[in-house]
């Protein structure tokens, strides 16, 4: 029986999208199909906010934490 | 309302003027508490990094203006200052708490000011439209002891101030600069003297418990002599020198009695010279040479360091050198201005002279020492420096090859007369473990001598503690530290104004690339994405691992590769720097260029670097670390970075100092590339704005290229199809983590250290596997070929054999034929 999800095509830096497949990882419950080249990604549109919000977070955090190395 | 001195001038001393009989009073020393309100610090004797800090502007207004801030503008509310109502002509801005001070470079005024607050204050920044500069007590200091007077120094500010002369800034000028240079620490006839111009300050010294004892008392006390002039002594290679020579001897022989008069004053102590130095008196007394740590020191914790100076002119103690520079060397402005600060009253002061790299720093070295005229010490970090020293001494001056005398593992020479010049490197002099035996009679014997200059080149490089060592093996009696970047990353970088001097002069490296003296530089720093794959992998990897990653970045390969089709297609010469001696190789052998790391033999670089400079197919080469610096390769014109060590600023202003000296940088338009790339999104983003601090403090400004215009539609581009990518990024991820270090570096470019075996490098071992002889020999259907060649070994010499076996072999070819033919 066929099923239906509502998609979203994303575009981002490759770099994004390498940290959106790490997310997917856990779970499984970003993406719908990886498009086979460097910066688009079609993830579910219900995860769209949160995912957002995810990598605001992360990279916040990796600026950071970068910042803190740098002292040392 | 003078707010009170802090602690560099203690509260112990100042007390002491202020009472009617000062006497030496060891009660005050331990009660600090009595002067709580004005000092924190008590003053340590060998606490150098608490001196340190006491020598700020910060510190020591601090307390004063804490009545003046306002919660709405934080320190930096100044209200209280109006502007001058002719403001816009004027170009300075002077912020009364930390001390900077702005300079609008655009103003008609800017380059006096320049000249004028390079001398009183220590730059910060110089960008093209505003320099920033900050007075601190070193640099006060270092402008009293070239003989500017504070009130000259206050009203120079006020005049061109926009707003009033802050209160503050007046009093922190006129109280640092009353101890300052006051005190002067002289070696005249091989005895150590204190001395002052001012009487006061005399009497202070004598009636200090720690100084007064250590006066000699069998002297005849104080002395009194005229302060000496600039009269006798010409920087040779200036415009003056130009002078005297075309006068001839009368300037020599004018200047002789007057010498002697100066012996007798201080033979006798009387002051004979004459009415016209009634303002320039000085006073002096002896110490023994032990006591000269003890004063100083002293001298240093009461707030008045001791200037150490050279009269060189008045020694005879020394036997006077032979040598002075050739008719034809003539030393460009700025280097005559950083000579002329270090011989600013005819003697020789101790200090660092900041030249940018490939603007002639041995030329002032050598300048200085022909000016000096008495057995100099040269200390450099390798020995192939060594020989370059040697080499620009002979080809500069006028001195006998045989006084040049030169001390390395290999070569242990002395010069054959009473005096002359020795090169050596810091390793060699402060080595303290076993030395070979005629190593040991040779320091021993330098140790034994008393140099009239020691000069250390490349100062920055060289640690504290080995410093002092040498400094405290060889009795030299001015010290000259020369170098392109003032800067460490461990800020020991101060410990140098206590060690050598004050930084005499810095030039301005966007000024001498206007004059033409250094090349002009276009900096860019490339971004270059990750591809998802690194990133992924760059996300789950080990810190150390990741560097691997962002290095071998199949983009940033791209990247380098187009830069380096552009810039050989405009008939570029360009290096290509990597830390990484991994992704050196991988780069090199990929591209097909000739690569140089440590590992390299030596007689490979030479051919590799010969190449690169004579032939025109050769117009790339990868270096390793071991480029980075005494490289010098005046036809490179293109530098681009791949990898680099973390955040150095100075190995950053280093590298770029490679292109520096282009030779090609007179012609019309000229512009030398440097270009960073860097890894988007990772740790080297980080890494790369901490390096690039201090270029941009010179005035560089790197533009940042997202984007290479045109890269999609090169032709044969490495790594354009994911599979590669897949491919490039298993081998990177079967490397190991040793692979992403930084190399380890024991020599430079051009030299092993001779004697020492680098502790790496192993003999190969051979390998044994079992195989017929007949399938080794290819009867097995089995061929070799190799992949990937090394550029380097199709760099065979081609000139081949001497002259002489071609010719033999020439002749032996006909005699065959002969024979052959003769045979038929």
């Amino acid at each position: 029986m066929p099923r239906a999800v509502k998609g979203l095509l994303i575009e981002c830096d490759p770099s994004i999208k390498s940290m959106i497949l790490k997310y997917d990882e856990e779970r499984r419950d970003y993406i719908v199909e990886d498009l086979d080249d460097e910066n688009h990604l079609v993830i579910k549109e219900s995860q769209l906010e949160n995912l957002k919000m995810r990598l605001d977070k992360d990279l916040d955090e990796k600026i950071m934490q970068l910042d803190e190395s740098e002292s040392e | 309302m003078a707010p009170k001195r802090k602690a560099a001038d203690s509260g112990r001393s100042s007390s002491a003027s202020k009472r009617p009989t000062p006497v030496p009073d060891v009660t005050e020393i331990s009660s600090s508490d009595e002067y709580s309100d004005d000092q924190d610090e008590v003053p340590e004797q060998n606490n150098l990094k608490e001196v340190v800090s006491k020598f700020s502007l910060e510190s020591f207004s601090k307390k004063s203006h804490l009545d003046k801030t306002d919660s709405r503008f934080g320190y930096k509310d100044l209200s209280s200052l109006p502007l001058k109502r002719d403001h816009y002509n004027r170009p300075l801005w002077i912020e009364p708490v930390k001390g900077t001070i702005t300079l609008e470079s655009f103003s008609p005024l800017a380059p006096q000011a320049q000249d004028f607050l390079t001398t009183i204050a220590e730059p910060l920044s110089r960008p093209t439209h505003l320099h920033e500069y900050r007075l601190t007590g070193h640099s006060l200091y270092a402008a009293v002891s070239v003989g500017l007077k504070p009130q000259d120094i206050v009203e120079f500010l006020d005049r061109l101030s926009k707003t009033p002369l802050p209160e503050s800034i007046r009093t922190f000028i006129i109280e640092f600069t009353k101890s300052y240079g006051k005190i002067k620490m002289v070696l005249r006839h091989n005895r150590y003297y204190v001395e002052t111009t001012d009487p006061e300050m005399l009497q202070r010294l004598l009636k200090d418990e720690v100084i007064g004892p250590q006066r000699v008392e069998s002297t005849e006390g104080i002395i009194e002599r005229a302060a000496p002039k600039m009269g006798g002594l010409v920087i040779p290679g200036t415009k003056d020198a130009a002078g005297v020579r075309e006068t001839g001897t009368e300037q020599n022989a004018a200047a002789a009695p007057r010498n002697d008069n100066e012996e007798i004053a201080v033979d006798y102590g009387i002051d004979d010279v004459g009415e016209d130095t009634d303002e320039a008196t000085t006073y002096s007394f002896e110490i023994p040479p032990a006591g000269v740590e003890i004063v100083k020191a002293r001298c240093q914790a009461i707030g008045c360091p001791a200037l150490e100076e050279y009269d060189f002119q008045g020694d005879t103690e020394n036997a006077n050198l032979d040598m002075d520079l050739k008719p034809a060397a003539r030393i460009r402005s700025y280097q005559e201005k950083s000579l002329s600060k270090m011989f600013g009253n005819g003697r020789a002061k101790s200090g660092i002279i900041v030249l940018p790299c490939g603007a002639g720093k041995t030329l002032v070295g050598i300048t200085a020492a022909a000016t000096i005229k008495k057995g100099t010490i040269v200390l450099c970090t390798s020995s192939m420096s060594v020989v370059q020293w040697r080499n620009e001494f002979l080809r500069w001056t006028t001195i006998d090859p045989s006084d040049v005398a030169i001390f390395t593992s290999d070569h242990k020479e002395k010069f054959k007369r009473s005096t002359g010049i020795i090169v050596s490197t810091y390793s060699m002099v402060s080595q303290t473990r076993a030395r070979s035996y005629d190593a040991q009679k040779m320091m021993d014997w330098l140790q034994s001598r008393e140099w009239g200059m020691m000069i250390l080149d490349e100062v920055h490089v060289v640690p504290a503690s080995m410093f002092r060592k040498v400094t405290s093996a060889i009795a030299a009696q001015s010290k000259l530290g020369l170098t392109a970047t003032l800067l460490r990353e461990d800020d020991k970088i101060k410990d140098l104004n206590f060690l050598i001097g004050p930084k005499l002069y810095e030039a301005n490296w966007m000024e001498l690339a206007a004059q033409g003296h250094i090349a002009k530089v276009q900096c860019a720093e490339v971004w270059c994405p990750m591809t998802t794959e690194f990133y992924s992998e760059y996300l789950r990897e080990s810190s150390r691992k990741q560097a691997l990653l962002y290095i071998m970045n199949p983009r940033k390969f791209q990247a380098c590769q187009f830069l380096i089709d552009f810039h050989e297609k405009r008939g570029d010469k360009i290096i290509v720097f990597s830390d990484n001696v991994y992704a050196l190789e991988r780069y090199a052998l990929k591209l097909n260029k000739a690569y140089i790391y440590g590992g390299t033999p030596q007689n490979e670089r030479m051919r590799i670097l010969e190449n690169f400079q004579h032939n025109e197919q050769v117009n790339t080469i990868f270096l390793s670390k071991i480029g980075d610096t005494s490289l010098d390769l005046p036809e490179a014109t293109c530098l681009i970075q791949i990898s680099s060590h973390y955040g150095s600023r100075r190995q950053e202003a280093q590298r770029l100092g490679r292109i520096l000296r282009a030779k090609r940088r007179n012609d019309e338009g000229f512009n030398a590339f440097f270009y960073s790339l860097v890894s988007k999104d990772t740790n080297e983003m980080v890494y790369s704005a901490k390096r690039q601090a201090f270029l941009v403090d010179q005035g560089y400004a790197f533009k940042v290229i997202t984007h290479l215009q045109g890269i999609e539609n090169f032709e044969g581009l490495s790594y354009a199809t994911p599979a590669e990518r897949r491919e490039l990024l298993q081998e990177v991820m079967l490397q190991n983590e040793s692979s992403a270090d930084v190399e380890q570096v024991n020599d430079d470019l051009f030299s092993m250290r001779s004697g020492n075996k680098r502790p790496g490098a192993k003999k190969p071992s051979a390998k044994r596997s079992a195989a017929t002889l007949s399938g080794l020999a290819g009867g097995d259907d089995m061929a070799y070929i190799e992949y990937n060649k090394s550029k380097n070994k199709q760099l065979k010499d081609k000139t081949g054999h001497h002259p002489l076996f071609k010719k033999m072999e020439r002749e032996r070819q006909r005699r065959k034929k002969e024979r052959e033919t003769g045979v038929e």
